[in-house]
């Protein structure tokens, strides 16, 4: 029961750093990042290969790979989406230009693998390094990892930074001023531009910081984005896509109610485990049908 | 082998772009779900024609063919061989049905397409395909779960050539379905399609019911993903949930229309063409 309730809320708190990336890019450039998946499977790859060339803890390279990501966010921003964003393409259109970049992502992705294989022989088909992370602390004989505390930390730590940032610093106000109205933003002399790239360099980071928590805490090959990106998906619209708090709410609720709800449900309906993947899912379009615009429909913030 | 496996993932994926190209290219309507449209019509190809093929013949059909299907499935295309007006009853019943019940998942699909915008209805048909995808992975009775399903051979009557003849008759399907598109994209509702994508309030103005032409666009282009899915699973004679990824089901297709254009349907495919080329080499 204690050991469903940790790793679902550990779940619940990677899942909502990834949601509010996506919230982020939504928000600024009107793009429904479908290359998240691709970026959290580079975040969550980038750990376990530093980790198997230089040893130590495996923790000291999530900001490398945070910042690898930010830097494939920055160039997707710089070669493919200024240009569309420029000639005024719609958001089908940037949608679908986000799929294609995560086919190109993806496929890179199967290609460093390969380059492990065939260069260093490391076998990174299937990865697992869930056993690097320490037992930290035993609550009632349930096992506390550092994972556990530091996705919850790092979650935390994000929406304090978020906050301050979009509410204290001119390059955050100027970011609110441009989500909200780009062309007043740029009359008033902010440089849109720079805005914009700044929102890429923050989504890959979180995208890929994502990603590098995922590692540590289940095992995957490099569909893992590929495979979870529905929640990541799901979360973000729960939360509404307008709100950056409301993509991290969203992203914590439909981490609880994979694991947790169906966990509790499970006492009266057996069955229910096996369907799983389906239970948040099922909320989503039933939240959708209820409220079109989100949760954050209900209460209009930034 | 490598010349049918080309032909077979050109057949099966510009039928998949050309339906895409009607939601997305014609009407505008973001279709994240396609997986669930295949799913259903491969549901009608292995979990209803290969019971009433069972039923014919007289092997268990219920919960026992999903048991042991490997072996009912390999006597009953053996009885098919011998009767080729059968086999071909069948094989016209199984599109038939996967046509109607694609119409009716699209007709369900329209329902939250009428409510939702862009992002919004994307990610809500994604979670629809994904949901029916998990229902059928654990459910074990229709679709024989994580085992899958072995369904009879349609087209073993044509004795030694059983591929072939496969292959030509899927490619004839493409072909009628890129007729079928093209004169849909001619025709009166084809207009209002492009008029609906274009300016919902300029269609609206000019007396077109919104509702009505995009759910007739997603119960189109739904049949038609559901024949595809059909003809995929008569062409390897299995069925499992999870061979329906969403990768290629889904973001190829739509990796086919950007390659080919969208709303353009030669163009599709073309790029389909392309596309499978450039994978198969």
């Amino acid at each position: 029961m204690l050991a469903i309730l940790f790793s679902s809320i550990t779940y619940a708190a990677i899942l909502s750093i990834g949601c509010a990336s996506i919230t982020l890019l939504y928000a600024s450039t009107r793009t429904f990042n479908f290359a998240h998946a691709s970026m959290v499977s580079w975040g969550f790859y980038m750990v376990f290969i530093l980790y198997k060339f230089f040893g130590y803890i495996p923790y000291t390279y999530i900001p490398i790979a945070a910042l690898t990501t930010a830097a494939i966010g920055v160039v997707v921003y710089i070669l493919v989406i200024r240009r569309l964003i420029n000639i005024g393409a719609s958001e089908i259109t940037l949608m679908m230009v986000t799929l294609g970049v995560d086919l190109i992502l993806f496929a890179s992705l199967n290609m460093v693998v390969d380059v492990l294989k065939r260069g260093f022989g490391i076998d990174a088909t299937k990865i697992n390094i869930i056993l690097a992370d320490p037992i930290v602390m035993r609550i009632w004989g349930t096992p506390i990892k550092y994972i556990h505390i530091v996705s919850i930390v790092a979650a935390l730590t994000i929406v304090i930074a978020l906050h301050l940032f979009l509410t204290r610093t001119n390059l955050g106000i100027a970011m609110r001023a441009s989500i909200e109205n780009p062309t007043l933003a740029s009359i008033l002399g902010i440089d849109i531009n720079i805005v914009y790239t700044l929102a890429w360099f923050i989504g890959g980071l979180l995208a890929g910081l994502s990603g590098g928590l995922l590692v540590l805490f289940m095992e995957g090959t490099t569909t893992i984005g590929f495979d979870i990106v529905v929640f990541y998906f799901a979360g973000s619209i729960v939360g509404g896509l307008y709100s950056i708090y409301g993509g991290l709410l969203g992203g914590a609720l439909v981490g609880v109610s994979e694991r947790f709800l169906t966990f509790l449900l499970s006492y009266w309906i057996p069955d229910i485990i096996a369907y799983r993947f389906a239970v948040p899912m099922v909320m989503l379009v039933t939240t959708l049908l209820i409220y079109p615009r989100g949760l954050a429909g209900l209460v209009r913030r930034v | 082998m490598s010349l049918e496996y080309l032909a077979i993932n050109f057949g099966i994926g510009a039928i998949l772009a050309l339906s895409l190209n009607i939601e997305v290219g014609f009407t505008g309507i973001p279709q994240f779900g396609r997986v669930m449209a295949v799913l259903v019509g491969a549901l009608a190809a292995g979990g209803l024609m290969s019971r009433i093929a069972a039923a014919l013949f007289g092997f268990p059909w219920g919960v026992e063919y999903a048991e042991n299907s490997a072996r009912y499935a390999t006597a009953i295309s053996g009885a098919l061989s011998n009767n080729p007006p059968i086999a071909i009853v069948l094989l016209m019943f199984t599109l038939i049905l996967a046509t109607i019940l694609g119409a009716i998942i699209g007709y369900a699909a329209a329902l939250p397409a009428l409510r939702l915008r862009e992002a919004y209805l994307g990610i809500t048909l994604l979670s629809f395909g994904e949901i029916l995808r998990s229902v059928l992975y654990n459910y074990t009775p229709l679709i024989g779960g994580t085992k899958g399903l072995s369904i009879p051979d349609l087209f073993r009557f044509v004795q030694g050539f059983r591929s072939q003849t496969a292959i030509i008759f899927i490619l004839f399907i493409t072909a009628i379905m890129l007729i079928i598109t093209e004169r849909i994209n001619r025709s009166p509702l084809g207009r209002a399609m492009k008029a609906v994508r274009d300016s919902e309030i300029a269609a609206e103005v000019y007396g077109k019911d919104i509702g009505t032409i995009r759910a007739y666009a997603l119960m189109i282009g739904s049949a038609m993903a559901s024949v595809a899915g059909a003809l995929y699973t008569l062409f390897t004679q299995t069925i499992y949930a999870y061979q329906f990824s969403r990768y290629e089901f889904t973001f190829l297709p739509w990796a086919y229309i950007m390659l080919g254009g969208v709303g353009n349907n030669l163009g599709v495919v073309l790029g389909t063409l392309l596309f499978s080329y450039g994978y198969n080499v």
